[in-house]
């Protein structure tokens, strides 16, 4: 582990050109993420932690400013090359689990491996995954929408782990699940933290957001407090 | 390995599966329109070709009566000599140049009327020597021509008139003032479609005397076939008549052809007509582009999340891509099997129906418009799925995970 941060966000700002003008979405935002951070975003609605996670993601680009993920420039890289940054550094655990459903629990686990080495999975990575987020083999076997709520963010994690990201984004992970089932998928964020990942979670909720080791308040697109 | 990209497409059309069906109906018609079109116009040229073949070693000779001229020309005016057939000079000329290679059959023929009882018929009436009759006829039934008012029908005039050895016809119209009276000595084998120009099938074979008593033109011979010994000569003979008879080459007087010529017009002529009726088939592959076309569309619009999954995890534009010309590539695969397999039922019962025949059914010529439109709808099915395809992978992955 190093003290280079392993996402250094500089000036980031976001604009969005609206048919009312233009909206702001984040504002001159700089931040540093050093690897095996845990680090939790709040604010309320419309503060832009929406469009912070699509930044830390490498889903959308800044307007002016730099975004840099191990060292590169976000904005120099191309859509082929962001592509495989999403698929190879970073996983993605949502809010609605997203996972595919026309594929069963191991297929959704198994797809980037896919991705990434164009062959169906033969090492057990994908079953080794799900069972060390509590599937097991018969549930392995069901589609998204015959698993619980709990059960689909256990493959959600699964499938974000699969190819060994060193970068796990975290959007209101336990914002579909009660209470109980909550703590248990905090549980398991906590233990990959542990394991030396660097964990990224937005949430609404203080509870959750007590997991992480600093917390970053976003209020109208600037960051108010960390 | 079956591509992962493969698996969720066929696992989308399974998801849909009736609408999937319904958009490939009009796959299966394309399908089945083309390539019974297309095979029933294959097995009618082969079926002529086989007919033409017993007639190949026959070159057929007639007067070129077409005489085209400056407006206002008109024969009797010209100075240029109009025959209605082929005069006994070139009729020598003709032996001359045949020789011991073949036999020459001089021709008469017109097309009339004949009753019998009170029941009118028409058919051609072919005037010729009795002893050139059977050097290319067969009779079927009775004996040849004798006597003056003795005559062979077709086989088709015999079957519709009940007609049988001793049936005695009147030749001409009601409102004919001359209807001779003809005995029936026998009956001719079918014929078919040949290329020698004499099809009796409904046709009235009367002796030479009889045809020029009746119509007059004596010598002058509607047609001349030569029936050459060996086929390898055709061309050399034809060369040769051509260079004796013909020596005005600007304005030929005898118009020389044989089985191959006529074969190729045939052909050619079947050839645009089933090109025509297959296009008018392709016309519902047209309509089953857009069924496709809509469906993927569908199918990318029920789909936008899931394409925001597969985008925001990483996969690559290319592969969305692929995923939904999979898709459509499967809609076509779906309805080529379907359409192949109808084709080949239908096809089969529409060239029995059709020609009387499916023994070209099964030839490469014929079956191979089976894959070959099997192919057109899926290549069809792929082109009307590459919109939609390029929708999909081209979304916004973060507006595309916000859809509902």
């Amino acid at each position: 582990m190093t003290n280079t941060p392993l996402i250094s966000l500089v000036d980031v700002t976001k604009t969005y050109h609206l048919e009312s003008g233009d909206f702001t979405a984040l504002n001159c935002i700089s931040l540093d993420i050093l690897e095996n951070d845990f680090v939790a975003i709040m604010g309320p609605s419309g503060s832009g932690k929406s469009t912070m996670m699509n930044q830390l993601g490498i889903l959308d680009v800044p307007t002016t400013g730099n975004l840099y993920l191990d060292g590169k420039d976000v904005a120099a890289m191309n859509a082929f090359e962001r592509t495989h940054l999403r698929r190879d550094e970073i996983g993605y655990i949502f809010q609605k689990f997203y996972l595919i459903p026309l594929l069963s629990a191991y297929e959704n686990v198994e797809y980037p491996l896919i991705l990434k080495f164009k062959k169906r999975d033969t090492t057990g990575r994908a079953s080794e995954m799900l069972a060390a987020v509590g599937i097991d083999n018969e549930k392995a076997t069901h589609r998204p929408n015959q698993l619980s709520g709990g059960q689909q963010q256990r493959v959600a994690i699964a499938r974000a782990l699969v190819n060994d990201p060193k970068i796990l984004l975290c959007d209101e992970p336990t914002g579909n699940l009660d209470r109980k089932t909550g703590y248990q998928i905090m549980d398991i964020l906590c233990d990959l933290h542990a394991k030396g990942k660097t964990v990224i979670l937005v949430t609404h909720d203080p509870k959750v957001a007590e997991y992480a080791k600093r917390t970053i308040h976003l209020d109208d697109g600037r960051i108010a407090e960390t | 390995m079956i591509d992962i990209f493969f698996e969720l497409a066929i696992r989308s059309v399974r998801l849909n599966f009736t609408r999937s069906i319904l958009a490939s109906v009009g796959i299966v018609i394309g399908v089945v329109a083309i390539s019974s079109m297309g095979m029933l116009g294959t097995n009618m040229q082969l079926e002529v070709k086989d007919q033409l073949a017993s007639s190949a070693n026959t070159i057929v000779l007639s007067a070129d009566a077409v005489r085209m001229g400056p407006p206002g020309f008109s024969p009797s005016s010209s100075s240029t000599s109009t025959t209605s057939g082929i005069t006994k000079l070139q009729l020598t000329k003709i032996k001359q140049v045949v020789g011991t290679n073949g036999s020459v059959i001089p021709l008469y023929d017109t097309n009339t009327e004949f009753t019998l009882s009170s029941v009118a018929g028409r058919g051609t009436v072919y005037g010729m020597d009795s002893n050139d009759v059977t050097k290319f006829l067969t009779i079927d039934n009775g004996t040849n021509i004798g006597g003056i008012n003795e005559v062979l029908v077709g086989s088709s005039i015999a079957t519709n008139f009940n007609l049988k050895i001793g049936s005695r016809i009147r030749m001409g119209s009601d409102s004919s003032t001359s209807r001779p009276e003809v005995r029936i000595v026998g009956i001719l084998n079918a014929r078919g479609t040949v290329a020698d120009g004499v099809s009796t099938d409904n046709g009235i074979v009367v002796s030479r005397d009889w045809y020029t008593n009746e119509y007059g033109g004596k010598d002058e011979y509607s047609q001349v076939n030569v029936i050459v010994k060996n086929t390898d000569d055709i061309s050399d003979i034809e060369t040769a008549l051509d260079d004796k008879i013909n020596t005005d080459k600007k304005t030929p007087a005898i118009r020389i052809r044989d089985a191959s010529s006529q074969l190729d017009t045939i052909s050619s002529t079947l050839s645009t007509v089933t090109t025509f009726i297959m296009a008018i088939g392709g016309i519902s592959l047209l309509v089953a582009a857009v069924s496709i076309f809509n469906v993927m569309m569908m199918s990318v619009n029920e789909r936008v999340q899931e394409i925001g999954i597969l985008l925001s995890i990483g996969t690559e534009t290319g592969e969305v891509r692929r995923m939904f010309l999979y898709e459509a590539l499967v809609l076509g695969i779906l309805g080529a099997l379907i359409g192949g397999f109808m084709s080949l039922v239908i096809g089969y019962c529409v060239v029995n129906a059709m020609i009387g025949t499916t023994a070209y059914f099964f030839l490469p010529a014929s079956i191979a418009y089976i894959p070959v439109s099997m192919a057109i709808g899926m290549v069809v099915c792929v082109i009307s799925g590459l919109y939609p395809a390029w929708r999909a992978s081209n979304m916004d992955p973060i507006d595309a995970l916000r859809a509902d």
